[in-house]
């Protein structure tokens, strides 16, 4: 059976109305970091969370490995023809109105095929052309991949609009009160059906108290359940130009340990390039004595750029600064606009977040580490290099994947232009009274089948 | 002087016949004789019950079936022209439909009392006309603890003489009404399914397709999680008509049967669920969906619908936000809009729009009329249903049978199958994991 009738026996499974109809209405309150624009952005945890109330995924892979699509009525590989047809369901459209089309879905494949990301190279390298027709999209592939859907439930391949007030996902926005909140409202065309909540407020601080909000694991609260996210924030200190002296790199990682330090230690220390249970190798860079850093320090004019998925360390990192009396001067920038302010201005120093699932074998973090984190430094050898990670993958065998991990792992730290400085882990928690909420494998929580319980 | 010694000697004759009797039997044949005298020389008295409380240790059911045996005592006797108009009785005080009272010539007002062991009957009659109390009367009986629990149970009527199943079968889920419609070679079956509709015959005691036709919705479409739709089916001049509406696409489709086809002939904003007239013009009476989810807003429009093809502006009346509505209709007449409100409460609209009180108890998301004669309704329940049939004959909401659903009752709408009156219900049932569709015909013999 193919996976399109598998999945349209599911949709003929879920439950319908009773005689007690589900009951439609009511709000929930998020607390997330506030965006900084709409256009999509899942740099960080937050922001996964956020982007995906407001773009719908092509696809989307439970935490059981299920696989769903709300906007294809039908998809199917032929292996024959390598190709993955995707049938789009008749009538959608945008949050606006505006007509959502086969047309649609092939743009926003091609936008994530040429974006920086990892998971769109690896698909770009297995994608030969992508057509459309009518309601259908044709994939066709390089080369036979039965498991290409597995590709297609990366979270940043979203269905794009052609205009910014165009949202395909179950809400969009409505009343953006900055630094306080924003309303999102349900969308009434979304794809997967109109949700059961008319709307969802992120609030940007504590207060509403959230219905659901990201903390580090194991909080006690007997109103809330604590869903384990599968999901790590790793922050690196990077350096863009070669002609940083090794000095001021150490003071300014240890400055910023000092800073983790100061605020009440929220960061774990990182001292691998993916996560320390895992990596075959150990980074150790030996800060210096306070004393030390600001002798370095003094005279330097630092420009830190950050990208704005850390936003919420803005204030605290800038009071920190300031107390220490150096001329280093902060500079946050969107995620989605960082790759064009790279080719107008020399940036020197940048501090920058990934999210990574647990799940996700060493091998896929390093090479992504390695695409999407290294910038105009990337170069002929980083690309020799995840060519044999990917033959060692392909050997299967787990010593030469490791080797390769060590190979990599020694060249970026030897190269000098990226040091692994904190990492957290996050649990989600959601109020007791919302306990239909599913997370994804990606650590997000599902709205489809959240309702507030009828009185 | 002649008047009053007939009367007091009926009077007297039928107090010795009265204590004869027992308990609520002799409550209710003291009232009755008392009405009976009262109105003798009024035949043509419109009266009815208009106020009913209790300060007695009886309950609400006991109330109903006292008011019951004493309005079907008042009916049979033929001596007294009396409307029921009761809709329901909770927490010791009857609810009526008060717009039936305008067109009444004498009120009655009841009251039940308890006095140490005893228990009482008040009752006070008004004059519309003379616009004052004719009449106070106070009957009283001892009732033993055995019949006050009696009369405490929740039994109205026989219910193999009541609405039964008559037919069941499968559907393919998403099944969403059913109308049927007479033609020159017997019943036809309307199935109105989101992508198309299934026309059956009747072959003796089955279905069999006869037709079907698709149905191409456009933008705007807002996709749905559960699908909730109205079919209509009347006659207008030569053509049959037809009209589609639902919860996914904000036009309703209005087809009419010409040439052995159904052409499409015009498209409205609204969801019809009943053709009828109102000061002798026609109109399409319906209600929106709330877009995309499962209740209409709190509006019913009323569409002048004389030529099929013409678009008409429809007047508007508010109502509250409704589960299900629909409406009793006599002789083609529109009469009175049953619903069911967001919280399960049914509320009842008069002829004027004026809403009565909502039953205090909850019921299912489902409810159809059969003309203005009959209401079925689904019950307040998650797993095991329920349907509840009241009379609702005199503009009142009198419970007569009820029987239980095996699944959950998704939509109902009134019918006919082989003859006898009733209703469909799409039920809804679990199937091995997954679930399916049962389509139920729930008729009464003697309709």
């Amino acid at each position: 059976m193919s996976k399109g009738k598998r999945l349209w026996l599911l949709l003929m499974a879920l439950p319908l109305a009773s005689a007690i109809k589900p009951y439609y209405g009511g709000e929930i309150t998020i607390r997330l970091n506030e965006p900084a624009s709409f256009q999509l952005n899942t740099a960080n945890y937050s922001n996964l969370i956020f982007y995906s109330l407001i773009y719908e995924n092509f696809f989307y892979l439970k935490k059981d490995g299920q696989i769903f699509s709300n906007v294809f009525a039908e998809y199917r590989y032929d292996s024959g023809r390598r190709t993955l047809f995707l049938t789009v369901k008749d009538n959608l459209s945008f949050s606006n109105g505006k007509p959502l089309t086969a047309k649609n879905i092939r743009v926003s494949l091609n936008v994530f095929l040429g974006s920086d990301l990892y998971a769109a190279s690896r698909l770009s390298k297995t994608v030969k052309s992508v057509r459309f027709s009518e309601n259908r999209v044709e994939v066709e592939l390089r080369d036979d991949a039965p498991r290409i859907l597995d590709m297609l439930t990366a979270p940043e391949l979203v269905v794009l609009g052609e205009d910014e007030q165009s949202f395909s996902g179950m809400f969009f926005p409505q009343h953006w009160e900055k630094n306080r909140h924003l309303i999102l409202k349900a969308n009434p065309f979304y794809p997967g059906g109109r949700s059961y909540l008319d709307s969802v407020k992120v609030a940007f601080s504590g207060s509403p108290a959230p219905d659901l909000f990201l903390s580090g694991p194991g909080q006690r609260n007997d109103l809330f359940l604590e869903f384990d996210s599968g999901i790590y924030q790793n922050i690196y200190l990077c350096f863009l130009q070669g002609d940083i002296g090794q000095n001021t790199k150490v003071a300014l990682y240890t400055l910023l340990k000092r800073f983790n330090e100061a605020t009440g230690s929220r960061y774990r220390e990182l001292h691998t390039l993916t996560a320390d249970e895992e990596s075959p190798i150990s980074i150790r860079i030996k800060t210096f004595s306070q004393q030390k850093t600001m002798s370095i320090l003094r005279h330097s004019d630092i420009k830190l750029h950050v990208l704005a998925s850390l936003s919420s360390l803005q204030q605290d990192l800038e009071a920190f600064l300031r107390e220490s009396n150096l001329k280093i001067e902060t500079l946050f920038i969107d995620n989605s606009q960082f790759a064009t302010f790279l080719d107008s201005a020399e940036i020197h120093y940048v501090l920058i977040d990934k999210i990574f699932q647990k799940k996700i074998p060493a091998d896929e973090k390093i090479s992504r580490i390695l695409k999407e984190s290294s910038f105009n430094l990337f170069n002929a050898k980083y690309l020799r290099m995840l060519g044999e990670l990917d033959e060692a993958r392909s050997s299967r065998s787990p010593e030469l994947i490791m080797e390769q991990i060590a190979r990599i792992s020694e060249a970026i730290v030897g190269d000098g232009f990226i040091f692994p400085l904190f990492q957290k882990t996050y649990s989600l928690y959601v109020r007791r009274s919302w306990s239909d909420l599913e997370i994804d494998y990606y650590g997000r929580p599902l709205l489809h089948k959240v309702g507030k319980a009828h009185d | 002087m002649k008047k009053a010694i007939t009367l007091l000697t009926l009077l007297l004759s039928l107090a010795v016949a009265g204590r004869a009797q027992q308990g609520a039997e002799a409550l209710i044949a003291d009232c009755v004789a008392y009405l009976r005298a009262f109105f003798q020389n009024r035949p043509d008295a419109q009266v009815a019950v208009v106020r009913f409380d209790n300060e007695s240790e009886l309950s609400d059911l006991a109330m109903q079936k006292i008011y019951q045996m004493l309005v079907s005592r008042l009916e049979g006797e033929g001596a007294v022209n009396v409307l029921d108009v009761l809709v329901n009785i909770s927490g010791g005080r009857g609810e009526f439909a008060l717009e039936r009272a305008a067109g009444l010539d004498f009120l009655i007002d009841l009251k039940l009392i308890q006095n140490k062991s005893r228990t009482g009957l008040g009752l006070t009659v008004f004059s519309r006309l003379q616009d004052r109390i004719v009449s106070l009367k106070y009957f009283e009986t001892s009732l033993s603890q055995d019949e006050a629990e009696f009369l405490n149970t929740r039994d109205f009527a026989f219910s193999g003489l009541g609405f039964s199943k008559l037919l069941e079968f499968e559907s393919p889920m998403h099944l969403m009404d059913i109308r049927s419609v007479a033609a020159d070679d017997g019943m036809k079956y309307f199935f109105y399914y989101p992508d198309e509709i299934i026309i059956y015959q009747a072959r003796q005691t089955r279905l069999e397709k006869h037709f079907q036709f698709k149905l191409r919705w456009q933008r705007p479409f807002t996709p749905v999680r559960h699908y909730e739709g109205k079919l209509l089916l009347f006659r207008s001049g030569p053509d049959l008509i037809l009209t589609a509406g639902n919860n996914f696409s904000s036009k309703t489709m209005v087809m009419a049967f010409r040439e052995g086809r159904w052409l499409e002939i015009q498209d409205i904003d609204f969801v019809p669920f009943q053709y009828g007239t109102l000061n002798q013009n026609p109109y399409l009476v319906g209600a929106r969906y709330a877009a995309g989810q499962n209740f209409f807003r709190d509006t019913v429009y009323f569409m002048p619908f004389h030529d099929p093809t013409d678009r008409t502006v429809a007047y508007e009346k508010k109502v509250c936000p409704a589960m299900d509505m629909a409406f009793a209709v006599q002789e083609g007449r529109l009469q009175a809009l049953h619903l069911i409100d967001r919280d399960y409460h049914y509320r009842l609209y008069g002829g004027e729009f004026e809403p009565q009180s909502p039953l205090a108890d909850r019921k299912g998301a489902s409810l159809a009329v059969l003309g203005d004669e009959w209401l079925a309704l689904s019950d307040h329940s998650a797993a095991v249903d329920r349907l509840f049939f009241y009379d609702i004959r005199d503009g009142g909401l009198r419970p007569v049978y009820d029987a239980p659903v095996d699944g959950e009752v998704q939509f109902l709408s009134a019918g006919i199958w082989q003859g006898a009156r009733g209703f469909w219900a799409g039920v809804r049932q679990p199937a091995g994991g997954a679930e399916r569709l049962r389509v139920q015909f729930w008729g009464k013999r003697d309709e």
